[in-house]
């Protein structure tokens, strides 16, 4: 029996540690490229731990070439339009978990907004590049930033819903007896309650924008409109591929990423799967 | 009814305006950006451009019975989400069995493997070309150091490879998301059913199948749903890996979408065979979720 068991603990650590290993490996491979000169990227066998680390690539990514003007865009795109849809759905939220619509609207009008997210993305791309185009907002952040609302819009909704609906009424019910108005119980009373959960709500619609790739690449080809995804694909697909200042964008465009995943683990899966499951 | 339900009717019965005032600015949106945009794309690939100016019927959707690039397109996107869910499922599933329990620095492990997928895509694309590239990608460059000839195993580049590359490239990044569902979803089974299990002296085999099986069953078919959907609409990645090649090995039907309206400018044709992915993924969701409702 307790052979078993050892059997089992030797087994749990090893996958463990392999599955470790897969996971972080190629992340640090493009890491250690972009810290090496072009010499030791070709090097062969590859050398993964000793070498002499440079910046040169950085320099060259984000002050030679565009990448810091990619980078600014991402960032505006991604906190501008996190800012909308979150204002927008937090009210819709709120309206949807706290007020008895007629014709079971709650419901209704709940699953006609989660199903507008299921459409897969190249099918609204097509129409919205054409729309884009005839409004004369091709390659202007502001596009990104309508189109990333809207893509954000659903789950706000049904994150924020969730977490009002966890809240109990009572506390806004003593607020309106004081005489407060809806507004200001809501405003005053239940968004400092569900404080934490917006929170993690718009983190994660600040990681959708920022990793977002097909929009962008459809509706921004210009240097002062593509987002930082779509100017390391366009030094992907050049014929002459620089590895090292790809690997640095690259690298730069994880950070906020990292910061954020560790900040909220715990709402991750919850998150990722719409609440359906509670993490 | 309870009393603050009363309450609470009675005050939206005085006024549905203020419901209506909060919703209203969503519904605006997503009826601009998602329904608009449908009906847009729907009156688009019925249209077709002749000498004789615009003609209304269905030539796209003719001309997708007759397209063989279509089909074979179709037919990469079939084998490509096949494999990948079949990879992520078998995979995650054993790895959430094999960590549900009590181990030490296991929220350290949980957060480094969310690292994958919480990488932009775009990101995965460059890591992956950077390990599969066949001079000095780290793979071939390890492989050699255990003696194995890597002049015939290109890649990305190779017909033969490309894509059982894009394939593990997807299970690399997907893998985590499995794994964290269904272990989610096992340690929300209670302990009666296996403390009976025990009693009853089950073999391990019999309560797996008899008891965490079918407790684990809304989680594993909400993670395959959300998969297939994913799988089933995969760009990013393979853009970035092969843009569809080498040749058209790797054109799943979402590139194809792309390449028609974006490269050849023929949208009408691109809305109407994104309508048959929508139709796609629309019919297996609802199988998903008909299943769901049947546990």
């Amino acid at each position: 029996m307790t052979r078993i068991k050892n059997r089992f603990t030797f087994l749990r650590i090893l996958s463990l540690f392999v599955a470790l290993l897969f996971a972080l490996a190629p992340v640090y491979w493009m890491l250690t490229i972009s810290l090496k000169t072009e010499v030791d990227q070709f090097a062969s066998p590859p050398p993964w731990f000793i070498f002499t680390p440079t910046l040169e690539h950085y320099y060259d990514a984000f002050v030679t070439r565009g990448f810091g003007q990619y980078l600014l865009t991402s960032a505006i795109v991604a906190v501008t339009s996190t800012a909308c849809a979150l204002i927008i759905g937090t009210l819709a939220a709120y309206a949807l978990a706290r007020f008895e619509l007629p014709w079971q609207l709650n419901k209704r009008l709940s699953l006609w907004i989660l199903s507008t997210r299921m459409f897969p993305a190249i099918v609204t791309a097509v129409p919205l590049f054409l729309m884009m185009r005839d409004l004369r907002l091709l390659n202007t952040q502001a596009s990104l930033i309508i189109v990333y609302t809207a893509f954000n819009l659903p789950f706000v909704i049904w994150m924020m819903r969730g977490f009002f609906a966890d809240l109990p009424r009572d506390l806004e019910e003593a607020a309106l007896v004081d005489g407060d108005s809806r507004i200001g119980a809501l405003v005053r009373v239940v968004l400092p309650l569900v404080a934490p959960g917006l929170a993690a709500t718009a983190v994660f619609c600040l990681i959708v924008s920022w990793n977002e790739f097909l929009f962008a690449l459809v509706l921004t080809q210009t240097d002062a409109s593509m987002t930082l995804p779509v100017g390391i694909a366009g030094r992907v697909t050049q014929y002459e591929i620089k590895w090292g200042v790809m690997s640095a964008a690259a690298s730069v465009a994880i950070v906020p990423i990292l910061v954020f995943a560790l900040a909220l683990q715990r709402y991750l899966v919850r998150g990722l799967s719409m609440g359906a499951v509670k993490g | 009814m309870p009393k603050s339900r009363r309450f609470f009717s009675a005050h939206a019965k005085r006024s549905l305006l203020l419901p209506a005032l909060f919703i209203a600015p969503a519904i605006a949106v997503l009826l601009t950006l998602s329904i608009y945009p449908l009906i847009y794309s729907i009156t688009i690939s019925l249209q077709e451009e002749t000498s004789a100016g615009i003609e209304w019927g269905l030539g796209h959707f003719a001309r997708l019975a007759s397209d063989n690039f279509f089909r074979t397109a179709m037919a990469h996107t079939f084998v490509y989400a096949a494999a990948a869910l079949t990879c992520e499922f078998l995979l995650g599933l054993g790895l959430a069995l094999l960590l549900n329990k009590q181990i030490r620095g296991r929220g350290l492990f949980r957060a480094s493997l969310l690292v994958p997928m919480m990488l932009p895509t775009v990101v995965v694309g460059v890591v992956w070309r950077l390990m599969l590239n066949p001079n000095f990608g780290a793979i071939n460059g390890t492989l050699k150091q255990f003696g194995i000839d890597t002049e015939s195993l290109t890649w990305t580049a190779s017909p033969r490879l490309a894509m059982l590359s894009v394939i593990a490239v997807d299970v690399w990044q997907w893998t985590p998301f499995v794994f964290l569902v269904l272990l989610a979803g096992l340690q929300a089974i209670p302990q009666e059913p296996y403390e009976a299990a025990l009693i009853d002296g089950s073999s391990r085999w019999q309560t797996f199948r008899h008891v965490t099986l079918p407790l684990l069953k809304p989680a594993i078919l909400i993670v395959l749903l959300l998969r297939t959907m994913d799988l089933l609409r995969v760009f990013d990645q393979i853009f970035i890996l092969t843009e569809g090649g080498p040749g058209f090995a790797t054109e799943t039907i979402s590139l194809y979408i792309y390449r028609t309206a974006f490269r050849f400018f023929d949208f009408g044709y691109a809305a109407a065979m994104s309508f048959v992915l929508l139709a796609l993924t629309n019919v297996i969701s609802v199988i998903y979720i008909r299943f769901l409702s049947h546990r």
